[in-house]
């Protein structure tokens, strides 16, 4: 069945459009608004006529293609492709800034494609023994899982830690308009129909990142200064050595282990997945107080991570059927269209298709790094775009992915909504990272707190493992935070005191 | 201290302030279920959690730019005072940014997506051209314009599917 599988993905027809679903996916991946699941969705019907092997293996590449290419996007212009390359910006754009474009590219290339591997790796193995874990999360834990994501908030919040809050408190407010969970009760939509499913993550990404990129650029017109930035245009290999490829092996294997385990979670996703691992690394890492000024670290923990949660959203899908976000949704689709019923039994029924899924999933992890990486001289070209050009366009582009997210203009109204919140946010120095985190994880928590209470009475909570174990390192997270923001906080304090008897000392 | 230091606290938090008490005030008023099947915890008690937390943590800011002002005035530092017309001038690029930006999406579905594009790509290059450059910016900004406008509109309406508006061109049979 392995080998069938694997000749199946080795036709010459399937691997064409292997190569067409990556290329797309990595072209819907990089454009801010277009996303993994729109490629998909766009994509669905094309298959149609073609077997389950070839229909599948194109969606599939799509959706390695479309988290993948997220990169391009968040390390060149600070706008993430996608939701699950959001911490990518934080060192990925001070890493193209210092002039290293080409191994902050490289870097989350190369780390991507671990990622994915690691993850494939897990979900051939591991598939049957992960599943079981992932049923053990009910009400419960889900509930414990959303208060220990939302712990490492504060880890984010940088040394202001009220106003890091406030932004995640806000996203997690922002998130409890639509149709309330459980009771479907309208919230906060003013009787407009088109606020019933509530805001979208990828219009409010919009909003946050690129309008306030716009704005930030606007502020500068009247500066004389040189904005060209200047990137390694001169890329060698892969745009970092062997031996720094090796040092972040073990933050990679970790941040692609966190990933997978998110990925198996249904709801979560790939934009949790990258800020999460990206908090533990700089947590346990020896040099914190250099992420987020452009450190390799930071790149890789993001991209290893959120490749890692594609193996990991395919675990529940293929074993079980249920699937993950909006874009393994699609795939479920895509499955079914294609007479492919994911379950226990699908070893047994569509074993020679699930082997071609594994297959295809590396050639497309395969390409998606050739095709980067031959492509990244290209993309390091975006940076020489005169800004007042490309910036404009890119608006445009967040607007079609607004628009296209539900075929409804009222999405652009609330991106400009988002833009200038974030621009006013920003201004009053409260970080808008917080913010993606709370927005995620606020329905999650009060869908699974809800249910909780009506647990209570006949299932109570030392029953459950699992959320034991959560709460405890919740509260250990909280601490090491806390002590953590303190210490740099009275960093902060103490350069701005020696700043200021400098300055003193010159007059 | 710098002057500015206490005002991100006070200003902002007096506004994120007044937000949650309306958001706060609008709860009482989501109706909520409880039929068979109810839950303990109505969907009030979620928006009460994050409308209550914003206004704590609101206080908390504000408090602490009071102490940062005192302590300010007591290091001798003296308080300048902006009006809003001279920061919004200083700011008049982002200004007409959002105000083309406004223009853009609210009059996409009215006038159609390619000739609002053109426009609003147009005078966005422009808003983002210092005005000594603006003479050899008009005829490229205007080719970017017209291409971007054309394009997008082709490649996402009719081979992506996207609907985008297509307003006023109806009449020319679009």
């Amino acid at each position: 069945m392995i080998l069938q599988g694997l000749l199946e993905v080795l036709q010459p027809m399937t691997i064409v459009l292997v190569a067409i679903g990556t290329a797309v996916g990595i072209i819907f991946g990089s454009i801010p608004g277009l996303t993994a699941t729109m490629a998909i969705v766009m994509f669905l019907p094309v298959t149609y006529s073609m077997t389950a092997s070839e229909g599948i293996s194109m969606l599939m590449a799509l959706y390695i293609g479309g988290i993948s290419g997220g990169l391009i996007s968040a390390i060149l212009l600070n706008i993430p492709g996608t939701p699950s390359s959001v911490a990518t910006c934080f060192d990925g754009k001070p890493l193209a800034d210092k002039g290293e474009a080409g191994k902050a590219l490289g870097t989350g290339v190369v780390f991507s494609f671990v990622g994915t591997i690691i993850g494939i790796g897990l979900l051939m193995i591991l598939a049957p023994v992960l599943c079981d874990f992932a049923l053990k999360f009910q009400a419960y834990e889900y509930c414990a899982l959303a208060v220990f994501s939302l712990s490492m908030v504060i880890a984010l919040t940088g040394h202001d830690m009220p106003k890091g809050l406030i932004s995640a408190v806000l996203g997690a407010l922002l998130a409890t308009v639509g149709l309330a969970p459980i009771d479907s009760k309208p919230r906060f939509t003013f009787g407009l129909y088109q606020l019933n499913n509530g805001f979208a993550l990828v219009v409010l990404l919009i909003g946050l990142f690129a309008i306030a990129e716009v704005m930030a650029y606007a502020e500068t017109v009247r500066q004389k200064q040189d904005f060209t930035i200047r990137s390694n245009v001169k890329i060698k290999g892969v745009g970092f050595t062997f031996k720094e490829f090796v040092g972040q092996l073990r933050n990679a294997v970790v941040s692609a282990l966190i990933g997978v385990g998110i990925g198996i979670l249904p709801g979560i996703g790939g934009g949790v997945s990258c800020m999460i691992s990206y908090t533990v690394s700089k947590n346990t890492s020896k040099r914190r107080e250099l992420y987020g000024t452009g450190i390799m670290d930071g790149v890789v923990a993001s991209e290893t991570a959120n490749n890692g949660t594609i193996g990991g959203a395919m675990i529940p899908l293929l074993s079980l059927g249920i699937p993950g976000d909006a874009a393994t949704a699609m795939l479920l689709g895509g499955l079914q269209i294609h007479n492919v019923a994911p379950g226990p039994l699908i070893y047994e029924k569509n074993g020679v298709v699930v082997y071609a899924i594994f297959f295809a999933m590396v050639l497309s992890a395969i390409f998606m790094m050739l095709f980067m990486l031959l492509g990244m001289r290209f993309f390091v070209t975006v940076l020489k775009v005169p800004k007042n050009y490309l910036l404009p366009v890119v608006v445009v582009l967040c607007a079609i992915g607004a628009i296209g997210n539900a075929n409804m203009i009222f999405d652009t109204y609330c991106m400009v909504g988002f833009g200038l919140m974030s621009y006013l946010l920003i201004k009053s120095k409260v970080p808008t990272v917080p913010m993606i985190l709370g927005f995620i994880l606020g329905p999650t928590f009060e869908q699974n707190l809800r249910r909780v209470s009506q647990l209570t009475s006949s299932d109570p909570f030392w029953n459950h493992p699992i959320f034991c174990v959560l709460i405890i390192a919740t509260a250990f997270v909280v601490v090491f935070s806390v002590r953590a923001n303190l210490k740099d906080a009275q960093r902060a304090q103490e350069a701005e005191r020696q700043a200021l008897k400098a300055g003193g000392a010159d007059e | 201290m710098q002057n500015k230091h206490y005002k991100m606290d006070i200003i902002p938090g007096i506004v994120i302030a007044l937000f949650s008490i309306g958001y706060l005030a609008l709860i009482p008023s989501i109706q909520t279920f409880t039929g068979l099947g109810s839950t303990p915890l109505t969907n009030h008690f979620v928006p009460y959690l994050w409308g209550g937390s914003l206004l704590v943590l609101s206080l908390w800011i504000i408090a602490r730019g009071f102490r940062r002002r005192k302590k300010y005035l007591a290091e001798g530092g003296s308080i300048k005072k902006t009006s809003l017309k001279d920061a919004l001038l200083e700011r008049r690029e982002v200004v007409a940014s959002f105000a083309a930006l406004t223009l853009y999406v609210g009059l996409m579905d009215l006038v159609g997506f390619v000739i609002m594009t053109v426009l609003y790509v147009f005078a966005q290059i422009l808003i983002l051209t210092p005005r000594e450059n603006w003479g050899k910016t008009y005829v490229p900004a205007a080719i970017t314009a017209a291409v971007s406008g054309g394009l997008l509109f082709y490649v996402f309406r009719y081979l992506l599917n996207v609907l985008l508006p297509v307003g006023i061109l109806k009449l020319f049979g679009l």
